[in-house]
C-alpha cells in the first residue's frame, strides 16, 4: 500500500481524543459488570444485564478499535458472517443441552 | 526479476488490501474456533461429578486484568494513530505499553492457573469444569502471547527503519490481531466468569448431589 492510499484511509479513523473517550467508556462499562455480579438479584436478570452490557463492549472495540464502523464494508462482512454462523449454533447448542441461567 | 516488479501493491480487483482482508477471514475463522471452545464449556457447564468448579473464579482479580486488556487496546489504537501520523516517538512508546499490558495480562492467568492447581486440585484432567476452562482459556492465553512476539518484533523492525509512516497497514495488520483478542476476553469475562460464577457457591452445594443421582451413584 502506497503512503497515499494509507492516508485516505486514515482520514476516515477517529482520532486519539476519541479513542481515549471510547476507552473510558469501556472501563466504565466493565466496572459496572464488577458491581452488578455483587447484586443479589434474579440470576436470569443478571445473565441479560451482562450479555447486554458484554456487547456494548463488543461491539465498541469492533466498531471504533477495529474501524469496522468506518472500513469497507466488505471486511464487516467477512467478520460477521462467521460470527453469527457461530451465534447460531452455539445458540441452538445451548436450547439443546443448556440453561444459561441455571 | 521483471515479475516482482509490482509485489509492493496489494490492492485487488476489489479495491481493497489483500492484506487486510487475509486478516479479517482469519479472524473470521478464528471467531469459529473460539465460539467451539466457549460453546463446549457452556454445554459441560455443572454437569462435574466432583473437583471444584465456578465457585473458585475470582472476580476481582479477573476484573482487573481485564481492564488491563481493554487499556492495552486503548494503546494499541492511539500507537496506530501516531504511526499514521508520522509521530514514530508516539507509536514506539504506545506498542511498549501494549506489550507489557500484555505480558500483566498474561501474568494474571498464569497466576489464576497456578491457584487453581495448587490449592484446588485444579488441572486438566480433573473433570469437565477443568478441561473445558483451561483448554479454552490457556488458548486465548495462548493468543495473547502471539500477539506480544508479533507486537515486539514490530517495534524492533521500527528501529531498524523497516517499519515506518508509509507502510503502517502492517501495524493495522498486528492491531487487528490485538482487538481481536481483546474481543475474545470480553465474551470469556462475561459470559463464563460474571455470568458463570453467579451465585456459584450455593450452586455448588446442591449441583453435585443432583449430578450424582442423575447417573445413578447417588
Amino acid at each position: 500500500m502506497t503512503t497515499e492510499h494509507a492516508h485516505v484511509e486514515e482520514h476516515n479513523h477517529p482520532g486519539p481524543r476519541q479513542y481515549v473517550i471510547i476507552g473510558a467508556i469501556l472501563a466504565i462499562i466493565t466496572l459496572i459488570e464488577f458491581g452488578v455480579f455483587y447484586l443479589s438479584i434474579d440470576p436470569a436478570l443478571m445473565t441479560w444485564i451482562i450479555l447486554l452490557l458484554s456487547s456494548s463492549k463488543f461491539l465498541l472495540v469492533v466498531g471504533y478499535f477495529m474501524h469496522l464502523k468506518f472500513d469497507d464494508v466488505r471486511f464487516s462482512g467477512l467478520f460477521f458472517a462467521p460470527f453469527l454462523i457461530m451465534v447460531s449454533i452455539a445458540v441452538v447448542l445451548m436450547a439443546l443441552f443448556f440453561n444459561l441461567t441455571r | 526479476m521483471q515479475y516482482l516488479s509490482g509485489i509492493d501493491d496489494h490492492r485487488t480487483s476489489t479495491g481493497l488490501d489483500n492484506r487486510k482482508m487475509l486478516m479479517w477471514a482469519f479472524l473470521g475463522s478464528d471467531v469459529m474456533f473460539f465460539g467451539t471452545l466457549i460453546g463446549t464449556h457452556l454445554i459441560y457447564r455443572n454437569r462435574n461429578l466432583s473437583g471444584p468448579q465456578e465457585e473458585i473464579l475470582s472476580i476481582p482479580i479477573t476484573t482487573i486484568s481485564t481492564f488491563v486488556l481493554l487499556m492495552s487496546s486503548l494503546a494499541m489504537v492511539l500507537a496506530l494513530a501516531g504511526i499514521q501520523r508520522g509521530n514514530m516517538g508516539q507509536f514506539r512508546f504506545w506498542t511498549a505499553i501494549v506489550c507489557i499490558f500484555g505480558s500483566i495480562f498474561i501474568g494474571f492467568q498464569m497466576f489464576e492457573f497456578t491457584e487453581f492447581a495448587v490449592h484446588y486440585g485444579l488441572t486438566p484432567r480433573t473433570n469437565l469444569f477443568g478441561s473445558t476452562f483451561l483448554v479454552m482459556t490457556g488458548f486465548h492465553g495462548t493468543h495473547v502471547a502471539v500477539g506480544i512476539l508479533w507486537l515486539w518484533s514490530i517495534l524492533f523492525a521500527s528501529y531498524k527503519g523497516k517499519i515506518h509512516q508509509g507502510n503502517s497497514l502492517q501495524v493495522e495488520i498486528a492491531g487487528l490481531y490485538w482487538h481481536f483478542v481483546d474481543i475474545v476476553w470480553i465474551v470469556i469475562f462475561g459470559v463464563v466468569y460474571l455470568i458463570g460464577a453467579y451465585g456459584a457457591e450455593g450452586r455448588a452445594l446442591e449441583e453435585v448431589p443432583h449430578a450424582a443421582r442423575a447417573v445413578g451413584i447417588g
